[in-house]
């Protein structure tokens, strides 16, 4: 096995070896983000939220297809990521309701209601 | 942290040549089976994880446990793609640090039992000091490397806090070797990884300077080239805007079109034409410009090829030589003879003539005269006093200032591949440390060699062998043997009293009228004149102090009517006296009385002939044999074997042999001022002798030349013409010559043939009896006595 080229890089956060894509949406109540984490089974998944900062880590556990199968070519990055976004308010309070859909993993952040609540 | 250490167990990629850090991103491409098998494995898995380890030695196909690092890289598969049959590639990140624990070399593929090696943490003011100035080295090294590199490379350096990973990514930047990287990789500590770093970069960093500045030499020199280059552009579409050419362009364009015009030969042309194309690469200040410019010229105005047309007319080239000279019978026919051989075969070689004889002979006339009879052009040049081979042959091109020979020179000169060439006093070449320019003539006078001369200036074949060479000398004995062999000699001997009144009346006379601005009526020369101012105003074998003399009385004459008081006049031999005051040489008059011991010798001289006397006298009492007048080593040789011969037939002779043994005999040779030598005057030593002893009186008006031996023959002797006009000269009319000297007198000329009387001798009893009669008679009784006795 040899290094093919001399290009170099490197990922961002440390032990977190991919970063799965994120769609943040404003809503009548909060926040919506929208996570792209198909085949990550829910028991992977692990919600963070620090001040402004939500975190979305865990791993991706290759599931294999059948027996017998090999890979002919891979894209699909596995194994622990971790997704980090800073949000434009504090959201410490907010009640955080997650939901799978079609390998998508939604976070909804109501902050309004908690306003309303105080 | 537990006790037990965390050990698991992957697949192994071994990597050639490269190693994986933690946290970066490597492509890799796999080709063995076995890693193959290990990334196959390694996908199958949930989590897609390997191990990285570097070979030590890149060139082993299947490495064994030794063969690998023992500290390596957990990595992830992040992509991976066939890139054909049995090629895969691979894009990992790094993870984390492992050191081997045990390497499974089992088919299919490699695995090993590794612990997590976690990466240092500590902490110093040395690392903070470490990183900032590695971001700034790595800063520097960027812009040498990459002056063009996007700015956010360097913003990651700059960005970065942990300081491995800086490292890191320094290392894979800069793509440290493997060896370098494994060391990295290794680094127990924070601060030694980054000294590392900062070491290698540093090098790096000094390499790239070395590097940058080399490069940038190198296009400085070229910018100025190229700067010199478009200007001198400029310059020409400034001349040319003004319609003036640019000056160097227009002699190389001159120079062109007259090698096109030029009829060079096509090896001569070639090699012009590669000088020509220097010169046009040239600036004309360059030092080298003149040297080609006038090389060309050179090589252009020699004649390669020209030659002028000979005149074949063999009665006019007569008539011309007959015109310029008068006499010279030999040399005549040998021009003429040429002529008639070029007229059968226009390529024959020319004959390399030598005129020797003494000066003011006509010699170097004669050449140009032949030059007018063949209607060839004449070229001369003086070897006299030439002691440096260069100035024959050149010097060469590399030399300032360097000339082509004086052969190549006359060549040009002449304008033609065939004049006669005239080498004038061949005989006083010299030589010294700088060479021996004979050496170099021999290759010149070389009809087999000079058809390639090779001047050390043109460096190119010129073919002298249609040169009619013709050398002269006064004598042969100075030129060396070698290049004597190479000449045809021709002798011009000394001119009798009827030939330089010929001459004078035909040439010098008319010439020296000419001059003087009289007319032949205004001023005659009788023929007793001339007669007399060879005899008593000049003593020479040429005519150049006659043509003096001859000019003196026409410039007297010329003064009297330019004082007006003159009618024409006839110069007679009494008016000489008044002109010339009284006559420098008495004629050498025979001496009227010789006593006994005194005999007439002839020398041959450089200047034609002369009479010498030989004067012996007894020493009674005295003891040998003193020889006094400057007498040459042969000279004396000759004094003595004559003595000896004379002592040995004392009795034939009726000498007293008492007197041999009782008294010495001083034998004198004047004029005690100029050297002589040579065997000639051995007859004259032992007529002195025989005379001195026998106290007969030799005769006066008997002359006398030969070579003799210890048992008495007579020799013969060169020269012979000069001595016979000498003898001649001083009333003479008798000369004993040796009998092998009898076919010289050809030479002569007839009316001198018929008034000499000639006797050969054998013997130097021959020579004896024609000079002292009485002892002729002496010895003919004694013979007859002895005849008498033995009846």
């Amino acid at each position: 096995m040899r290094s093919r080229t001399k290009i170099w890089a490197f990922a961002d956060d440390a032990p977190a070896l991919w970063q799965p894509s994120a769609d943040v949406y404003r809503t009548r109540d909060g926040w919506l983000l929208k996570f792209d984490l198909a085949g990550v089974r829910a028991e992977d998944v692990m919600v963070t939220v620090r001040g402004r900062r939500v975190s979305v880590s865990g791993v991706r556990r290759d599931l294999i297809v059948e027996e017998g199968c090999s890979y002919y070519s891979m894209e699909i990055s596995y194994n622990r990521f971790e997704r980090s976004i800073e949000m434009p308010a504090d959201l410490e309070n907010a009640r955080v309701t997650l939901e799978a859909r079609n390998g998508l993993l939604l976070v909804r952040m109501i902050t309004k209601g908690n306003q309303e609540y105080v | 942290m537990s006790d037990q250490p965390v050990v698991y167990e992957l697949p192994v990629l071994p990597l050639k040549n490269a190693v994986l850090f933690p946290y970066l991103l490597m492509p890799l491409s796999a080709g063995r089976p076995g890693s193959i098998a290990a990334v196959e494995a390694a996908l199958a898995t949930e989590s897609k994880e390997v191990l990285v380890f570097t070979q030590r030695d890149g060139d082993v196909d299947s490495p064994l446990q030794g063969d690998l690092y023992p500290i390596g890289t957990k990595a992830v598969i992040r992509k991976m793609s066939r890139a054909g049959e049995g090629h895969l590639e691979l894009l990992v990140l790094g993870m984390e640090r492992v050191a081997l624990v045990k390497l499974d070399t089992s088919e299919p593929f490699l695995k090993a039992r590794v612990t997590p090696l976690p990466l240092p943490e500590d902490k110093s003011s040395e690392i903070e000091a470490l990183q900032s100035a590695l971001i700034e080295l790595a800063g520097e090294a960027l812009a040498l490397a990459q002056p063009n590199a996007p700015q956010e490379l360097r913003g990651l350096l700059s960005a970065n806090e942990d300081p491995l990973r800086l490292a890191f990514v320094l290392a894979s930047m800069f793509s440290f070797d493997a060896e370098k990287a494994q060391a990295l990789l290794e680094a127990p500590t924070r601060a030694e990884a980054l000294r590392l770093v900062h070491r290698y970069l540093t090098h790096e960093v000094q390499v790239l300077e070395l590097r940058n500045k080399i490069t940038t030499e190198a296009r400085s020199e070229m910018n100025k080239e190229q700067r010199d280059y478009l200007l001198r552009q400029q310059m020409r579409a400034i001349q040319q805007e003004l319609g003036e050419k640019g000056g160097e362009q227009a002699e190389a364009e001159q120079l062109r079109e007259r090698l096109e015009k030029a009829d060079l030969p096509e090896d001569i042309l070639k090699e012009a034409n590669r000088e020509l194309s220097r010169l046009e690469k040239l600036p004309p200040g360059a030092p080298d410009y003149n040297v080609i410019r006038t090389y060309l010229d050179y090589v252009l105005e020699l004649p390669w090829r020209k030659s002028t047309e000979d005149s074949l007319d063999i009665a006019k080239a007569r008539q011309v030589l007959d015109e310029d000279h008068y006499g010279l019978k030999d040399v005549k026919e040998r021009i003429l003879e040429h002529l008639g051989v070029l007229k059968l075969n226009p390529n024959a070689k020319a004959p390399i003539l030598c005129f020797v004889g003494p000066p003011g002979v006509g010699k170097t006339s004669l050449g140009q005269s032949i030059a007018r009879a063949l209607n060839r052009k004449f070229e001369r040049l003086s070897l006299g006093g030439m002691h440096d081979e260069a100035e024959l042959r050149g010097h060469r091109r590399t030399y300032i200032g360097a000339m082509p020979g004086r052969v190549i020179q006359a060549m040009r000169r002449a304008g033609a591949n065939n004049p006669v060439l005239m080498l004038d006093e061949v005989d006083k070449l010299g030589r010294d440390f700088r060479g021996d320019p004979a050496a170099a003539l021999l290759e010149i006078l070389d009809p087999e060699q000079n058809k390639t001369f090779r001047d050390n200036y043109l460096d190119l074949p010129f073919d002298l062998s249609k040169v009619l060479f013709v050398t002269t000398a006064n004598a042969l004995d100075t030129i060396p043997r070698p290049l004597l062999d190479r000449m045809e000699l021709l002798r011009l001997a000394g001119y009798s009293e009827e030939e330089k009144l010929e001459i004078a009346k035909r040439y010098l006379l008319p010439k020296q009228l000419k001059e003087t601005g009289l007319s032949a009526e205004q001023c005659s020369i009788p023929d007793d004149t001339i007669r007399w101012i060879t005899s008593r105003y000049t003593r020479e074998a040429g005519v150049r102090q006659l043509e003096r003399a001859i000019g003196r009385v026409a410039r007297k004459i010329a003064l009297r009517f330019a004082e007006g008081h003159a009618e024409s006049c006839v110069v007679r031999p009494d008016d000489l006296i008044e002109m010339f005051g009284p006559e420098p040489f008495s004629q050498e008059q025979a001496r009227r009385e010789m006593p006994p011991g005194v005999a007439t010798g002839l020398a041959w001289t450089e200047t034609g002939g002369d009479v010498l006397y030989i004067e012996a006298t007894l020493l009674p009492d005295g003891k040998g044999l003193t020889l006094t007048g400057q007498l040459g080593e042969v000279m004396q040789e000759s004094a003595k074997a004559a003595q000896s011969y004379i002592w040995s037939h004392a009795g034939d002779f009726e000498i007293d042999p008492a007197l041999f043994r009782n008294s010495g005999v001083h034998v004198h040779v004047p004029a005690g001022a100029i050297p002589k030598d040579g065997p000639s005057a051995g007859v004259t030593m032992a007529t002195a002798l025989a005379s001195l002893y026998t106290k007969l009186p030799a005769r006066s008006d008997v002359a006398m030349t030969g070579e003799i031996t210890l048992t008495g023959l007579v020799l013969p002797i060169g020269g012979v013409k000069e001595k016979v006009l000498a003898a001649r000269r001083a009333g003479i009319l008798t000369v004993i010559l040796p009998k092998g000297n009898q076919k010289d007198l050809r030479d002569l000329p007839e009316h001198v043939r018929n008034e000499m009387k000639f006797v050969f001798a054998e013997r130097v009893e021959d020579v004896l009896r024609a000079a002292v009669p009485q002892l002729g008679e002496r010895m003919e009784s004694a013979k007859t006595h002895r005849i008498d006795h033995a009846a």
